[in-house]
């Protein structure tokens, strides 16, 4: 498809991708207490993606990209089964959640869940494949 | 537990040489080399001693790796870690590409952990599990040359073949398990199961064995299985993995050797295999491909004598096999490294070039023939003489018959490399004695030791047969010299039959009169295998051609009606559904619904793509809407961004097509259509209605919102997706990926056929 440039749409998105970006963070780690969550974060972020590419193209949304689409989907699935991994590791069984504490010097004890990595993948996998989707889909398969 | 440690060092160094890959040779094979002497330390040190060791795999299945640690067990492992120690450092000249020696040291690792597994396994599942190691092992070693066509159907051939025994043998474990009530198999053999399921059971492990250890009929796939690089064929194909069938069976022996189907299938099997086996050496031109026939019928040898429930014989046999038939294939890689040929009939009088390759392999080859004082004499003498005394006399003719052709084809195996040849003289490109030999040092070293090994056991065997009969744990007398008795005079014979048929055959065009199967019209083996596979082929493109006829909306029609067939006939038995159904509950509901279904219809009216996208997107949105309604707004987020995400994507898709969709159905197709979603839109409905009259069972939800807050949060809904259900939601990310990867394909696919028309 040819996107023809839009110079509204390319300062809309400007200016909207960040927030889309910091509230799918949000999203992120709310999702335990209220409606969010790493599938829907990952969504946010993806439909930010999307303006990217139609505001500035394949290149664009490539530029925007630290790394491969795939290669996104891969990390995403890797660190998912990772929290998978750690539980069979601490607790004995695929997947059951543990919390991993340490010390740090200034912020004191920081006690983060294995759920939150397992979402993290979630959230990754999804921008992955809808990068994927995007790129593949709209820019090579003309 | 040190043998278990030791066994997972093979699989752990083969990740670690992946991982190192080629840069530093040296160290490489070193690292390579390790768990094969530690292996050999380990043997050394336990020695003697009888333990057992248990490591708990699956504990909520009782799927335990269990290993024995007795004679039995450290006989073996020596023999596997001492003979692949020896191809390690073959390979070091025979692969001079470090990367190519670097992937060929760890794929060796990996399949040594597997056999040293097997010789260990106590353990039915365990067993299994390393015995398929081997298979996959082997798999990737046999189209090691991954670039050769042939190298990858004879490695695609043996995989099918060994896998398909060891899924019957998989079947024959487990009933053997269930009716023994347990899966240690010392416990089986120990007192040992009756009965028609133990028939059966031992019928499919016979099947896992006899596949794995190229009985006949199934022996086909070890020919074809030279394909594989000669240290490979040489320690796969002769003095390990082909021999796990054989430990198997040595290891049930103790418990079902008495049994009929025992007595009748293995002993027959092996007498069978022995004689097809030495008869179709006679016939190969290829060093190789004769040592290989040789292997199959040797393996009959031991498989015929397990039969007969002589277990310490076979045992004897296995070893002297190993290192007379290991030294055989290394010293053919020798002569192919140094010519490019494996082919009798174009070498001609190596003898002179490469005369310490020529010393060993004959060593090796008389081993094989059976002259004293090889080992080989030694325990081929032992077997005969139990066979005698037990007056086993259809099985001992078969037997010597094989045993002469024996000696025939190890002289034709030596003469055949290494001797001035006076016949053929036809063929014109003749590999003559090398001007330039080149010494093979390193090559030579594994099988000099191999040959060294051979006379010293065949000279002093007596403490060799001592640790033998407590291995099998049946008394073996294995002595050079036996006295006069009738089982010298056999050997005699037998030796003096199959000299003279080598003399009377030797010269012009000799292999041509031994009859080949297809002159005595015998079907092969091959044949049947080439047609199962070829008919599995032409039923799958059928099916598919049925199944996958590429009408979209058919597809549609098939998976929609069957989703609902089968609730369908539920409910038509069992009908008891509350007639008193609720039609809404809140006035929002309807409006939604309404636009919903005005959104629905809508979409099947208009002509253009895009505008029915978008019609679509409407109805998902309606029904977010609806989810707010019933203040489940994790649900309804999650819709409306997938919804908006949809209609997106669609329309990136929806560019490259006709804006309006193609020719209109005729009736009969719309009317069928129709017919199709009013039935899935009717059923839905009047089952969503019907649900929310059920009073559910909250146990499970009661149990959630309690836990909910230890999990670490509030909302239960995302607690049971991250947390209470995080299989699921793995399952679900995982096809994810596999989507994504699929748009890849798909994409990719289409990308280069056009520009494969374009070009």
């Amino acid at each position: 498809m040819n996107i023809r440039f839009s110079p509204l749409l390319a300062t809309g998105t400007r200016s909207m991708v960040p927030t889309l970006v910091l509230f799918s963070i949000y999203l992120l780690f709310v999702g335990h207490d209220i409606p969010g969550g790493g599938f829907a974060g990952g969504l946010i972020a993806s439909l930010s993606l999307l303006l990217v590419y139609l505001s500035f193209g394949a290149r664009g949304l490539r530029r925007a990209l630290p790394v491969e689409p795939d290669t996104i989907m891969g990390v995403g699935l890797l660190l998912a089964v990772t929290a998978g991994i750690i539980g069979a590791v601490s607790e004995g069984t695929f997947l059951t959640y543990t919390f991993l504490e340490w010390s740090t010097p200034i912020i004191g004890d920081v006690k983060v869940s294995t759920i939150l990595l397992f979402d993290l993948g979630v959230y990754i996998l999804v921008i992955g494949l809808v990068a994927t989707a995007t790129l593949r889909l709209g820019a090579e398969a003309s | 537990m040190p043998l278990t440690a030791s066994i997972a060092a093979y699989f752990v160094v083969a990740t670690a040489i992946f991982a190192i890959g080629s840069r530093t040779p040296r160290i490489t094979a070193a690292i390579a080399a390790s768990p094969f002497v530690a292996q050999l330390v380990l043997v050394v040190a336990l020695w003697g001693g009888a333990d057992a060791e248990q490591l708990e795999w699956i504990p909520s299945l009782g799927v335990t790796i269990g290993l024995r640690v007795d004679t039995f067990t450290l006989l073996l492992t020596a023999m596997v870690a001492g003979i692949g120690l020896l191809i390690v450092i073959y390979s070091w000249s025979y692969f001079p590409a470090p990367s190519t020696r670097a992937r060929f040291y760890a794929l060796m690792a990996v399949f040594t952990g597997g056999m040293a597994g097997i010789v260990a396994s106590d353990e039915l599942l365990g067993l299994f599990v390393f015995w398929e190691i081997t298979t996959v092992a082997s798999y990737l070693l046999i189209g090691f040359d991954d670039e050769k066509a042939t190298a990858r159907a004879s490695a695609l051939q043996a995989v099918l073949v060994t896998t398909a025994g060891g899924l019957a043998m998989l079947a024959g474990l487990i009933l053997l398990a269930d009716a023994a009530g347990t899966t240690t198999l010392s416990e089986i053999v120990a007192t040992p199961p009756t009965g028609t399921s133990v028939t059966v059971a031992l019928a499919l492990i016979f099947l896992g064995a006899f596949t794995k250890s190229a009985q006949f009929p199934f022996h086909f796939w070890l020919p074809g299985a030279m394909a594989a690089p000669t240290p490979a064929s040489a320690y796969l194909h002769s003095a390990t993995m082909v021999k796990a069938g054989i430990v198997l069976l040595l290891v049930l022996a103790p418990g079902f050797a008495d049994t009929d189907i025992w007595l009748t299938v293995v002993t027959a099997t092996g007498l069978a295999t022995m004689a097809v086996g030495a008869f179709a050496a006679l016939r190969q031109r290829d060093l190789k491909l004769l040592l290989a026939y040789g292997t199959v019928s040797q393996l009959g040898f031991m498989v015929a004598l397990i039969g007969l429930g002589l277990t310490s014989a076979a045992l004897a046999v296995l070893l002297a096999h190993s290192l007379f038939k290991a030294a055989l294939f290394l010293i053919t890689g020798v002569v192919d490294k140094a010519t490019g040929t494996r082919d009798i009939r174009r070498l001609d009088g190596l003898g002179k070039a490469l005369p310490v390759s020529a010393a060993i392999g004959a060593v090796a080859a008389l081993s094989m023939a059976g002259v004293p004082p090889m080992l080989g004499f030694v325990t081929k003498e032992a077997a005969f003489d139990i066979l005698i005394e037990q007056q086993r006399w259809a099985s001992l003719a078969v037997i010597a018959a094989a045993s002469v052709l024996t000696v025939t084809y190890a002289a034709q195996w030596w003469f055949g490399a290494f001797a001035a040849d006076r016949s053929n003289r036809d063929i014109d490109d003749r590999v003559g004695p090398l001007d330039t030999a080149k010494p093979y040092p390193a090559m030579e070293m594994g099988p000099a030791i191999l040959a060294a090994l051979t006379i010293l056991l065949g000279l002093f065997p007596e403490g060799l047969g001592a640790v033998i009969g407590e291995a099998a744990d049946q008394s073996v007398k294995l002595v050079l010299w036996p006295g006069f008795k009738p089982a010298l005079a056999l050997s005699a014979v037998v030796l003096a039959a199959g000299a003279a048929i080598f003399v009377a055959t030797r010269g012009e065009r000799a292999h041509e009169r031994v009859p080949s199967r297809s002159s005595l019209r015998l079907p092969s083996a091959d044949g049947w295998y080439a047609a199962a596979v070829r008919g599995l082929n032409v039923a799958a493109d059928r099916t598919t051609g049925v199944v996958q006829n590429g009408s979209l909306p058919i597809y549609l029609a098939v998976i929609v009606t069957s989703v609902l067939a089968l609730p369908l006939a539920v409910w038509l038995f069992d009908w008891d559904a509350d007639p008193n159904l609720v039609w809404w509950y809140r006035g929002a509901e309807l409006a939604l619904a309404g636009v919903a279904i005005a959104g629905a219809i809508a979409a099947t009216r208009v002509r253009r793509r895009m505008a029915a996208a978008l019609l679509l997107g409407v109805v998902g949105i309606a029904v977010s809407g609806i989810f707010v309604v019933y203040s489940a707004p994790d649900l309804a987020l999650t819709q409306l961004l997938i919804e908006t995400l949809t209609v997106a994507l669609f329309a990136l898709v929806l560019v490259k097509l006709p804006r309006r969709f193609g020719v209109e159905p005729d009736s009969l197709a719309r009317s069928f259509r129709i017919a199709v979603a009013v039935f899935a839109g009717a059923f839905v409905t009047i089952a969503a209605l019907i649900t929310t009259t059920v009073t559910p069972d909250t146990t499970l939800t009661d149990e959630y919102v309690a836990n909910a807050p230890d999990a670490g949060g509030t909302n239960v809904v995302n607690i049971i997706l991250t947390n209470f259900r995080a299989l699921d939601t793995l399952g679900e990310i995982t096809v994810l990926a596999a989507a994504g990867i699929g748009i890849t394909a798909l994409v990719t696919t289409i990308r280069s056929r056009k520009d494969r028309e374009a070009a």
